[in-house]
């Protein structure tokens, strides 16, 4: 009886320790991948999990409304645009409320925000609104007096009657100003330091395809003039680099270069090297529900090269690396911690991701996994040289996700450095590129004839020399039996 | 044997009028030479899906199926050769279904004799070389091409005009064959399917 009781508890306490106990890695309410180069979405472990959200009424502030964009600095400074509530909401980061800037002293008048859209903070941590309805950017010091605005861009290249209205903002050192504005189709409208209109940075091409000009030629001028203008696109957002560049995005249904990377002359010098185009997603449904290309409506510039890009079409995150490789995707739509409603910006605290989500009202904060840490330093490590710290980097990720073929690739490339070339060819191929295998191939094809020359014509000239003997050796027997048959008659 | 096997349908490929017309009159054509040179071509197309350098295969391993192979290389040749068989009747062709099986075959022998070899040397180019792995890849599709036609002119006696049309046709025939054969599948499979239903709609009823 005694024996039974207890074999009763244990039965109830392992029981119990199952259900209590949750596993030990907690889901992600979202599935990761990467498009393999087959161009089939590969899963991944998840590289960001969900971490904790912040809201208006956690940081006692009252709830955002419908909050536009947001910015942090270095030193993880949060400064959230809360563009319903016309205020700039500012913390430190311990999550901390440091100030709520509402309104500002305008030449002694009270002055505030209307429906702002974008928003930057310089490295001298100057805070600047793009103040889309009062057709201005206002730029403040960090505690909140007004410096100066940017209103009525005059230039001759503007046409007359020009309403300017910005969506998004960013400063470089030099502090000129780059303002992606609403109706303006000529690129990103750059002022310099003293507010002036420098003109326009990274104009999209338009490319009517042929089946368009085919129909257009067809059409009669009547029907033309209903016909939809061959207008570019207009950019969704801007970003800007450590070393200057600014990263733009733009919302094009047709184009495979919605990412761009403007040098400070307004070219597009982005690398893409990947397997696939840099847009967002490569495979998707071209009709019905949660179809159509990825709109990517912010990005981030995070170290060693990567960047970020959000796509609030499907609400997914996708990160790249400075060549244009695709590093993983993870995100979706939802009502969890960790999916999204309506995503507009994308930032980065620390090593961590927060992404201000409009619809929910809240940021959600994403901190790396282990997987995700790998990826991120090796690619750091890989983009300032250090390739052997890299390696034992890529390892590791391989022993989490044997699929990556970026981690191959990287081992591949410093094998072939130290000269391995046979082990080199092994990992370009697992990577599946051609291009660094054909590299490889060609200085081990290189090294083996190099090393097997010698016997090689060994024995290439034995045998010639074998032939001839045979040749020779039938010549004279054939002669020899000739003469004797000769010899009968 | 070696002069069916091998001598014959060298001096085919080479000399594509005479040999022709020494199959179709002179009777040297076999139809199982044909028929091997169709099985060497399955292998060919097996041997270059699975073991084509890296450099230039780009088939998926993945989805690799020799079945498949084969049967996407034998059903379209006697597709061809069926179709080609029913244009010509009515075009007052000459060849009979043996000739076309014979004549089509022959042809594809180039496609074997090259492609075989560039399979084993594609294993150890780069990929500045791989040009003339994919130059002498279109050279063997000509030369297949350019004998179909000879072949075809041959046996059924054509002027070269109406051998291209012919192909023609038999291409657009095959379409209709295609069409037909699958709206005989899937009617088969409604009327299968309808007898299968009363049959288990009368042994659930009792």
């Amino acid at each position: 009886m005694q024996r039974k009781r207890v074999l009763l508890l244990a039965a109830i306490l392992t029981l119990a320790t199952t259900i209590v106990v949750p596993s030990a890695s907690a889901a992600a309410p979202y599935e990761a991948y990467n498009y393999d180069f087959y161009g089939d979405p590969a899963p991944l472990p998840a590289p960001y999990l969900p971490d904790y959200s912040i809201s208006g009424s956690s940081l006692g502030v009252g709830d955002f409304n419908q909050p536009n964009d947001m910015y942090v600095t270095q030193d993880g400074i949060i400064y959230i645009l809360d563009s319903g509530n016309a205020r700039v909401v500012v913390l430190d980061s311990n999550l901390k409320v440091l100030q709520v800037i509402t309104s500002f002293d305008n030449n002694g008048k009270e002055d505030g925000f209307a429906a702002p859209e974008g928003l930057f903070v310089s490295e001298k941590k100057e805070i600047y609104v793009a103040d889309t309805d009062h057709n201005r950017v206002v730029v403040l010091s960090n505690d909140g007096k007004l410096i100066k605005m940017i209103e009525n861009p005059k230039s001759d290249i503007l046409p007359s009657g020009f309403k300017f209205f910005p969506l998004k903002v960013t400063v470089d050192k030099a502090d000129r100003i780059f303002v992606v504005a609403r109706g303006v189709f000529e690129g990103i409208m750059q002022f310099d330091d003293k507010s002036m209109f420098m003109g326009y940075v990274g104009t999209i091409n338009v490319s009517p395809s042929i089946w368009d000009r085919i129909w257009r030629s067809l059409s009669t001028n009547a029907q033309k003039r209903q016909m939809e203008l061959f207008i570019p696109t207009e950019f969704a957002s801007v970003d800007i680099d450590s070393k200057g560049f600014v990263y733009a995005t733009a919302v094009d249904m047709t184009s495979d270069k919605t990412i761009k990377r403007l040098n400070p002359s307004g070219q597009d010098v982005l690398k893409r090297f990947g397997y696939w185009p840099v847009k967002g997603e490569i495979r998707f449904r071209r009709f019905g529900n949660n179809s159509g290309p990825s709109k990517l409506t912010d990005i981030k510039v995070l170290d060693g090269g990567m960047y970020v890009a959000l796509d609030s079409n499907r609400a997914r995150l996708f990160t790249y690396n400075d060549e244009g490789d695709l590093l993983y995707v993870f995100g979706g739509r939802g009502n969890q911690l960790g999916v999204f409603n309506t995503p507009v910006a994308v930032e980065r605290i620390g090593d961590k991701l927060a992404v201000l989500d409009r619809g929910k009202n809240n940021i959600a904060v994403f901190r790396p996994t282990e997987f995700g840490n790998l990826v991120r330093k090796a690619t750091i490590q890989h983009y300032n040289g250090n390739d052997t710290e890299a390696v034992k980097l890529w390892e590791q990720v391989l022993r989490l996700n044997t699929n990556y073929e970026i981690a191959y690739l990287g081992i591949g490339k410093s094998l072939l450095m130290e000269k391995k070339n046979k082990e080199a060819m092994e990992y370009f191929k697992l990577g599946m590129s051609r291009k660094d295998f054909s590299v490889a191939y060609k200085r081990y094809r290189r090294e083996v004839m190099k090393e097997h020359f010698g016997s090689f014509m060994t024995v290439l000239l034995s045998l010639v020399t074998a032939f001839i003997a045979y040749r020779i050796a039938r010549q004279v027997i054939r002669r020899r039996t000739g003469k004797r048959e000769a010899g009968f008659y | 044997m070696k002069q069916d096997f091998i001598k014959f349908p060298l001096h085919l490929i080479l000399h594509p009028f005479d040999g022709f017309w020494d199959m179709k009159f002179e009777s040297k054509g076999k139809v199982r030479v044909s028929l091997a040179i169709l099985l060497m071509l399955v292998l060919t197309v097996i041997l270059q899906k699975q073991f084509a350098g890296f450099l230039v295969n780009f088939v998926d391993p993945r989805g690799l199926n020799s079945l498949d192979d084969l049967q996407f290389t034998v059903l379209p040749f006697f597709l061809f050769c069926v179709a080609n068989w029913s244009i010509t009747t009515l075009m007052e062709g000459e060849g009979k279904f043996k000739e076309i099986v014979m004549a089509t075959g022959y042809a594809l022998l180039p496609i074997v004799l090259i492609n075989l070899p560039i399979t084993f040397i594609s294993r150890f180019i780069t990929q500045e070389e791989t040009a003339f792995y994919w130059l002498l890849n279109s050279v063997a599709s000509i030369w297949f091409i350019l004998l179909l036609f000879i072949g075809i002119m041959t046996v059924h006696q054509y002027t070269p005009a109406k051998a291209v049309l012919t192909l023609a046709l038999t291409v657009v025939a095959m379409g209709f064959v295609v069409f037909l054969g699958t709206l005989a599948f899937s009617l088969g499979l409604q009327i299968y399917w309808f007898i299968y239903d009363v049959y288990r709609e009368i042994i659930f009823r009792t």
